[in-house]
């Protein structure tokens, strides 16, 4: 079931992209990086939903009613459940706008991922149940095996460069870097200093770069170039709503905008 | 740590492991299989395993305890002077080839080579005292008999998940990326490859006058030592095992599981299509009179030479390996199922299953 609705469908799609490229060196790696643009652009008004619900509960936090509401019933926890979703009905808010997209698409995520790996297929089993997973319109023997040949790397195998005898995991490294930057930009400020919401935020800017660092690491190369390239578009997105944080970028970026709010 | 913080971590450990989970990085593959006189030997994942032919027991097993970082596919191979060559496709860098006692599954040598980026999915070739070792990293590696690097490797392009077949005076190889190699083994000279028209994942036959060699692109093509090759046949589907050459008669199979049997002296086709119970990968084997296919939805079939089926014994699994007879015994490894390896006579009776011990 989730073979036929996801991961084939994807896996031919990527693999279209791959044949209408010419399947050549290099090619898997420009059908990964368009293949990734085309699932931001279908999860587009997915990704601008998240925002906006997102911005709007950052705003919650720092609105004065909210705050009163928090102080007011702290120790009485049904009637702050109560109080919290009166404000969300006053103010059109939907609480759960910012999450939904997100566990939407990681059925994308997770299927993109197996998707390239599918193709990637690194045994004669692999291959096998590749081959039957490619639709029949597709120039199947044409393009079996994939050139899994991307500038210096091997898309199927994690990826490091030799420098001065180390091996040097360049890909994880920018993938923690882009994710971290996409997450700091995309991290609203805050002046309420209880404020759940954005100290979540600042332990998903930390954690995230390091799992998905992490998985650069040890798996295949050609995930990292998702992530990176899905990274770029994510912060290319928010930079064109005009939200994008910045300052955030530099030491202490969020502080600074914080105390200068504040006055 | 305060709850958020703690239910951040779970969520993002379970997305970790989800992701883990779905990871291609240690794939899965079918046996390899060997045997000689006294043992069965078996590539299965974690372990190479030998199995005494009389009573189906575990001789032993390498290593002894699962490496996680060492995985198994390739058929084992059985040198003259008394070594079990197999390689690991598992995570471990750079990947060893290893040359065990195949009395003791001691360790002769272990060759880590620090070429070699890719993993060893295909059996080595042993000729003359050299090993020819074809890698996932699309180079043919020469060793010595004793595992040290023995000429310099040779760049064939796409990965080489097959071993090279030899009439003596030169390799024939076959690379995924749809290309066929022909290697002078005195001078190491590399002819230009010939395009086949699809992957082509396992050996060439040999036979009398050149190779014949089954791919992807659902033809068998005949290839003379000097390179001049032609489609000599096709099949409905992809032409996954190695073609069996007999006599004057060539053998072989197709994923729509159909069995063929074409005359090489007149071109044309021996008998109507037989198509047992369903696709076959596994290379066919001929045995005194008979041709044995597998089959994907588990059937081992024994054929005579007219194609008509003599007796068939569904294993319970489905078969990806190529049968392989030891003395009197058809051994079949199936994928996946409860044993790692059954035996039959040549009548079709079992006459015992391995399960390897947890």
């Amino acid at each position: 079931m989730w073979d036929t609705i996801i991961i084939n469908p994807m896996t031919n799609t990527l693999l279209w992209i791959y044949d209408a490229l010419g399947h050549g060196p290099h090619m898997f790696g420009l059908a990964i990086i368009l293949f990734t643009i085309l699932i931001k652009l279908i999860t587009w008004p997915l990704n601008a939903s998240q925002v906006k619900g997102a911005q709007a509960m950052q705003e919650l936090q720092n609105d004065k009613d909210w705050q009163e509401i928090q102080k007011k019933y702290a120790k009485d926890k049904e009637k702050l459940a109560q109080e919290q979703m009166r404000v969300y009905k006053e103010k059109g808010i939907n609480p759960f706008a910012s999450c939904l997209p997100t566990l939407i698409q990681f059925p994308i995520i997770i299927g993109l991922y197996q998707s390239i790996t599918h193709a990637l297929s690194v045994t004669p089993f692999d291959m096998l149940k590749l081959a039957r997973a490619i639709y029949a319109f597709q120039n199947v023997e044409g393009i079996i095996p994939l050139n899994s040949k991307f500038l210096w790397m091997d898309l199927g195998r994690p990826e490091s460069i030799q420098v001065l005898g180390f091996a040097l995991p360049t890909l994880a490294i920018i993938v923690a870097l882009t994710t971290y930057i996409q997450s700091k930009l995309t991290m609203p400020t805050s002046t309420n200093p209880n404020d759940q919401s954005a100290q979540m935020t600042n332990m998903m800017s930390i954690y995230m770069p390091l799992m998905l660092g992490w998985f650069a690491l040890n798996f295949a190369s050609g995930i990292a170039v998702y992530f990176i390239i899905s990274n770029l578009l994510g912060v290319a997105q928010y930079a064109a709503t005009g939200r994008a944080n910045w300052s955030n970028l530099l030491p202490g970026g969020n502080k600074n905008k914080k105390s200068s709010t504040k006055k | 740590m305060n709850t958020k913080r703690l239910i951040l971590i779970s969520l993002i450990a379970l997305g970790a492991l989800v992701l883990s989970a779905c990871s291609g990085q240690v794939s899965n593959n079918w046996h390899g299989l060997a045997a000689d006189a006294e043992r069965a030997y078996i590539s299965s994942g974690s372990f190479v395993y030998a199995v005494n032919l009389k009573t189906g027991k575990e001789v032993w097993r390498y290593p002894a305890a699962a490496d996680s970082k060492l995985m198994f596919y390739a058929t084992p191979v059985l040198t003259a002077d008394g070594q079990l060559l197999i390689g690991s496709a598992g995570a471990k860098h750079p990947f060893p080839l290893v040359s065990l006692d195949p009395v003791t599954g001691k360790e002769k040598w272990v060759e880590s080579f620090t070429k070699a980026k890719g993993a060893w999915l295909a059996s080595p070739l042993v000729l003359n005292d050299n090993i020819y070792a074809p890698n996932t990293d699309g180079f043919l590696y020469t060793l010595d008999m004793n595992g040290k690097e023995a000429a310099d490797p040779i760049e064939l392009g796409g990965a080489l998940w097959a071993a090279p077949s030899t009439d003596g005076v030169s390799l024939y190889i076959t690379s995924l990326d749809h290309q066929f190699h022909i290697i002078n083994i005195a001078s190491g000279a590399v002819a230009d490859p010939i395009d086949l028209g699809g992957a082509a994942p396992s050996s060439p036959a040999v036979g009398s006058d050149g190779v014949y060699v089954g791919s992807f692109a659902s033809t068998v093509e005949f290839v003379e030592p000097n390179g001049r090759h032609e489609v000599i046949a096709t099949a409905k589907n992809w032409i996954w095992g190695s073609p069996v050459v007999d006599s004057e008669t060539l053998y072989y199979a197709d994923l729509d599981g159909k069995v063929y049997s074409l005359d090489l002296a007149t071109g044309s086709q021996n008998w109507d299509v037989v198509q047992p119970d369903g696709p076959i990968v596994a290379s066919l084997l001929v045995v005194g009179d008979q041709l044995y296919a597998a089959t994907e939805a588990g059937t081992l079939v024994a054929l005579d030479r007219e194609g008509k089926t003599v007796w068939e014994k569904t294993v319970g699994a489905k078969i990806y390996t190529t049968p392989v007879v030891a003395g009197d015994l058809i051994l079949v490894a199936p994928y996946q199922a409860e044993f790692a390896l059954a035996a039959y006579d040549t009548q079709g009776k079992q006459a015992w299953t391995f399960i390897p011990a947890k």
